[in-house]
């Protein structure tokens, strides 16, 4: 919202505060200022004549000329095409700061040159602002008569000199997207008197009218009409014109300004249609209408159903909300209007304006809410400056369509809550100066302190504790002081699902990996993995097709953040994260994603390294699981079956527990690594959520066992497809509680050893809790154990 | 015993001469073995007068330890010599750093996370977590934004259906929280999460990104006390001696709600590039629970008050660390993310 401290000067005695001041009180009291504008700009500026004007004799375009500015006579060159001779101009003397730099005195080609003529646009004025025929526009300002030689407050004047503050405005106070408010809250902040001009009641003008009004859309619940059946078309009275100047808005005559100055000065949005237009007499508001229109704009918009628009005899006339018709606009020799005073759902204006992209103030204003009285205030006022402005005549009794709800009323505070809830001591009388200041009639009954609302604040002040906030936001923050809550004491711990997590980064991180946090929305190339945790859910709108998805699996997000690294020559590219994920019928499942490429660690020099591969993603995987109190027993490793595609086929592998899948591993596929242009990598997939719920077995300190153990190391001939796991467990089974442990050692395939078939190296130790083994205690455990491998795995002894 | 006295004196220096084992070696046999010269010694003694024997028994038993000690000492010299120069062998350079293990990282964004989680956890507070695929009516409605709200638009949130969205704010956890809590008081959590906006992302703006909210609710809980624990997170966050101040501002689910600046950490408040010359950052947003909120939860807003507030992560990683762009956090470039690999 544009502020204009010489508009606000008007209602409120300002004139001791600077800038600086006003900013401060405005930041403290929640008006965050976001920028500073002076409408025009400069130090040491006098009016001057122009006495003698000549060509430059170096020059083809500049002119050598005396100036009179009542003290002295100043020589100044000037390059302004209109500088001639009696000529009242604006000078900038030697030494004044224009928004372009100091004005020095100078030589130019020969020339002395004491000060500078200006136009507008040097004093930092818009060319928007400009009127069409300004000379400014392309040479200096000429000064009328009413400007006398030497006077120096020549940008006050021209009604340039105003600084316009940019208030950033929170959702809870669309009130001060009017001057009025705007001046009520600054009155607050100030303490000071507040002065608003009276106009209740100027519309009650006009005993009779056949106008007929509608509204066939909840979207237009209230609407004031009125026929105005003369009005003068004429320039706005310059004072006008000065605050739509400070406002951006362009003057364009005295009517149409009306309707753009009300709109400041209420925050209500209002049309002026040409009564010529509406031979019918008749506005009916619909939102069923399709089709084109052309705006005042001069842009023709694609209106769809659910826009309000404005009709008459079934023919659109406006854009309700957004914008005023070409077709029915005011022009120069209108002698007739109607006014539209209207109230408008703030979302459907909303929607429709982006849709347009028609962002216009009055589209601004619907948007973000109105006074519930606006509609009454605005035709009032309008009603009252058109009389003024205007020589209005043969106003016809205002038409109302619908009514907007709405009942004064009170809300009452005592010094004692609001203490409590702010933790600092309010007396009574604090409370009843804070609104006072705002103008909330109070009065004070034994304890309480009731407070009038007026209708401009009536969307956000509705309880105590809001008026609790006008309170300490009036009287500043700076003296709260500082405290914890008093209370009973509770046990702050994380949760075993929040502990879980810190200890798998923990492990692996201190592993070597890095952990990524990569998007949720993704693209539809990234939502059918075979272990993805169900049906992608798609967004209504989304931003675009690459964020059109919340994902359901993590593998594609992990080989792109690895396809990125290496396209940006970064090796060794160890990757996981923990991240939920979302499947339609409400899913949700936590997974965690580890992905290696290149070596996990290695050393060049050592000639050591540890690639990644099957084996070493397995038995991250495996120690990982391991110190989350899930060991090898409760977990079994099966052959992948459920994604090939992805994966290695044949180095790859499902980890189960529960007997449903916890963990899908391996090398990635070659096929599916290519998509991602990626070197070779390994992956896993591991459903975090399927751990919920189950215990991590518990640390049992071990026993040490007094007996020494004994160790025997077998080398059996196996065929190829006989698996590790198999022959260690059968080993435990046969080896009746006296193998402790069994490891395989070595694998060997070549020499001596026929195709299909390979040699196998197992370390069984043998340990007996309770004496110490002898040869004759091992003997016939071992043979059973050759015995039984041999029978059920076809394992022979080699040699 | 002249000879015993030759004999010594030819051993000894023989010994001493004596430059690698097998000299050594050769030296002892030649001395002490069975038929070695002091051996040979023994011979003599036979034919010496008895009452000469045991003196010269004894000289001989001398001789053999002196000759022994020697070569045990010449031994240890010269294995010392070998290992030495074995050792001068085994030289290297030891400025090269052949072997370093991989430091792997905790993301920036967990780092503050847990960060915060330490710090609160401290305090009593619990770590609660929601989903983030949310209903409407915990993201917006129960925490006082009713429909037709601008914050609830089609164009700034994104929705799945009419009823679900991917939350905007962890404020909908403290809906949650707050619904199951059955009037169980009182209330102290955190609840860090991701949340989603309709942005366009650019260096300061992201559609993805994650926020941790507070909320206290119970007896007597004043806007003093949410300054108080402000305090003591934004020092456990940023070291002692932070100030803050609270400026008015607006939320729909706090009343009053406040705007939170913290002096800036880099300046200490004099006014540098980080705070744009003003001495403060705004860090968050916060107020007291809105009574609505409170009773919606079925929680009597006349006996129990609250206080929440809402900070925004990536913010905190990137005043915390001195990230320039947002994206940096979820481009995940190992250069980038080994940055985090310290005790900070």
């Amino acid at each position: 919202m544009k502020l204009s401290l010489k508009w606000l000067g008007d209602f409120i005695d300002i004139k001791d505060l600077s800038v600086e001041d006003i900013i401060k009180k405005a930041t403290d009291a929640g008006f965050e200022i976001e920028g500073v504008e002076y409408l025009g700009e400069g130090t040491d500026l006098v009016v001057g004549k122009v006495i003698e004007c000549h060509p430059h004799p170096d020059s083809d375009h500049l002119k050598v000329t005396k100036v009179d500015i009542k003290d002295e006579i100043l020589d100044i060159v000037c390059g302004a095409p209109n500088c001639r001779e009696g000529l009242k101009v604006i000078v900038a003397k030697v030494g004044a700061k224009l928004p372009g730099g100091t004005i020095n005195a100078s030589v130019i080609r020969g020339e002395a040159s004491n000060g500078m003529l200006c136009s507008l646009l040097e004093l930092g004025v818009k060319k928007e602002l400009l009127p069409e025929n300004s000379p400014s526009l392309d040479g200096i300002e000429e000064l009328g008569d009413e400007f006398a030689i030497g006077e120096e407050d020549v940008l006050e004047k021209l009604g340039y000199k105003d600084v316009i503050l940019d208030v950033s405005i929170y959702a809870n106070r669309p009130d001060c997207l009017s001057m009025f408010a705007m001046a009520k809250e600054f009155a607050a902040i100030l303490d000071r008197p507040c002065h608003l001009p009276d106009f209740k009641g100027a519309s009650d003008i006009g005993e009779t009218t056949d106008f007929k009004l509608a509204s066939l859309s909840e979207n237009c619940p209230h609407f004031l009409a009125k026929i105005v059946n003369k009005v003068v078309i004429k320039p706005s009275p310059k004072w006008l014109r000065e605050h739509l100047i400070a406002n951006g808005i362009k003057s364009i005559n005295n009517v149409i300004d009306i309707s753009n100055y009300v709109m400041l000065e209420t925050g209500q949005p209002m049309h002026f249609y040409d009564l010529r237009t509406n031979p019918y007499h008749e506005i009916t508001v619909v939102d069923d209408y399709e089709g084109e229109y052309e705006a005042l704009d001069g842009i023709t918009y694609q209106i769809e159903k659910g826009d309000v628009m404005i009709t008459s005899n079934h023919e659109p006339i406006g854009i309700g909300g957004i914008m005023g018709g070409e077709n029915t606009k005011i022009l120069d020799d209108t002698q007739g209007i109607i006014i539209e005073c209207a109230l408008f759902d703030h979302a459907r204006i909303r929607r429709s304006a982006n849709r347009l992209g028609l962002q216009t103030e009055a589209a601004m204003r619907y948007a973000k809410g109105l006074d519930p009285l606006a509609q009454h205030k605005a035709m009032d006022r309008a009603c009252q400056l058109l009389k003024e402005l205007a020589d209005a005549d043969g106003f016809e009794k205002t038409v109302e369509c619908g009514k907007v709800n709405y009942e004064p009323y009170q809300v009452s505070e005592t010094a004692e809550h609001l203490s409590a809830l702010i933790g600092k001591k309010f007396t009574t009388q604090d409370l009843f100066d804070v609104l006072r200041r705002l103008d909330f009639k109070p009065e004070i009954k034994g304890d309480e302190v009731i407070a009038t609302i007026p209708s401009y604040r009536s969307s956000d002040i509705k309880i105590r504790e809001d008026i609790d906030e006008e309170v300490v936001r009036l009287t500043g923050y700076d003296d709260l002081s500082s405290t914890l809550p008093i209370m009973p004491s509770t046990i702050g711990k994380l949760n075993d699902t929040q502990t879980r997590r810190r200890v798998i980064r923990d492990y692996l991180s201190n592993a070597g990996l890095n952990e990524t946090c990569t998007y949720t929305l993704v693209n539809k190339d990234y939502i059918e993995m075979p272990f993805k945790v169900g049906e992608a859910i798609a967004l209504a709108l989304p931003l675009s097709e690459e964020r059109k998805y919340i994902r359901n699996s993590l593998m594609n997000s992990l080989m792109e953040t690895l396809a990125y690294n290496e396209a940006h020559y970064n090796t060794n590219v160890n990757l996981f994260e923990i991240s939920s994920l979302y499947a339609k019928d409400n899913v949700h499942k936590e997974h965690l994603a580890i992905l290696l490429s290149g070596n996990l660690s290695e050393s060049k020099v050592l000639k050591n390294e540890v690639k990644n591969s099957f084996y070493v993603i397995k038995g991250l995987v495996m120690t990982l699981l391991s110190k989350l109190g899930y060991e090898k027993g409760r977990l079994t490793v099966e052959e992948n079956t459920l994604d090939t595609t992805h994966f290695h086929p044949y180095q790859s592998c499902v980890i189960m527990m529960n007997k449903r899948p916890l963990a899908i591993l391996g090398k990635v596929h070659p096929r599916y690594a290519q998509k991602y242009k990626v070197s070779d990598c390994s992956y896993c997939e591991m459903d975090l959520s399927l751990l919920e719920g189950t215990k991590g077995a518990k640390i049992k300190a071990v026993e040490l066992n007094r007996f020494p153990s004994v160790s025997r190391d077998i080398s059996l001939v196996i065929k190829d497809d006989i698996k590790a796991e198999d022959l260690l467990r059968q080993i435990k089974k046969s080896g009746n509680q006296l193998v402790k442990e069994a490891k395989v050692f070595d694998i060997y395939h070549g020499a001596n050893i026929k195709e299909g078939y390979k040699s196998i190296t197992i370390n069984i130790v043998y340990e007996s809790k309770d004496h110490t083994l002898k040869i004759e205690d091992i003997m016939p455990i071992h043979d059973k154990i050759l015995n039984d491998l041999s029978e059920k795995y076809g394992a022979n002894l080699r040699n | 015993m002249e000879d015993i006295t030759n004999l010594k004196n030819e051993a000894l220096a023989k010994i001493d001469h004596c430059q690698d084992l097998n000299e050594l070696e050769e030296c002892r046999v030649l001395y002490l073995s069975k038929k070695g010269k002091i051996q040979g010694l023994m011979a003599i003694m036979k034919d010496l007068p008895k009452e000469e024997k045991p003196g010269f028994g004894q000289k001989v038993n001398e001789l053999k330890k002196e000759v022994t000690d020697r070569l045990e000492k010449r031994k240890a010299e010269l294995e010392d010599e070998l290992l030495n120069a074995k050792l001068e062998n085994e030289k290297i350079d030891i400025t090269l750093d052949a072997y370093t293990p991989s430091l792997g990282t905790l993301h920036p964004l967990t780092l503050v996370t847990q960060a915060i989680e330490d710090c609160f956890v401290g305090l009593g507070y619990m770590v609660a977590e929601g989903p983030e695929v949310e209903l409407d009516y915990y993201n917006f409605e129960r925490a006082n934004t009713p429909k037709g709200h601008p914050a609830r638009d089609m164009q700034d949130s994104f929705y799945i259906d009419p009823t679900t969205l991917l939350r905007t704010h962890t404020t909908a956890i403290q809906m949650r929280v707050l619904e199951e809590a059955h009037g169980q008081m009182p209330i102290k959590l955190i609840c860090p999460g991701k949340v989603y906006r309709r942005d366009n992302d650019d260096a300061t703006h992201s559609h993805q990104f994650m926020q941790s909210e507070g909320l206290v609710v119970g007896e007597n809980i004043t806007l003093a006390d949410l300054k108080g624990t402000l305090e003591f997170m934004i020092a456990s966050l940023f070291g002692e001696g932070q100030k803050i101040r609270f400026r008015p501002s607006y939320f729909p689910f706090t009343e009053p709600s406040v705007e939170v600046d913290m002096s800036c950490h880099n300046c200490h408040g004099k006014g540098c590039p980080v705070c744009k010359g003003t001495g403060w950052i705004e860090i968050l947003g916060s107020g007291m629970v809105h009574p609505n909120v409170l009773e919606m939860a079925g929680i009597d807003s006349k006996k129990y008050s609250g206080f929440a507030f809402g900070v925004g992560l990536e913010r905190i990683a990137m005043l915390k660390y001195g990230i320039k762009d947002i994206r940096d956090l979820y481009a995940n470039d190992k250069r980038f993310l080994e940055g985090f690999k310290r005790f900070d």
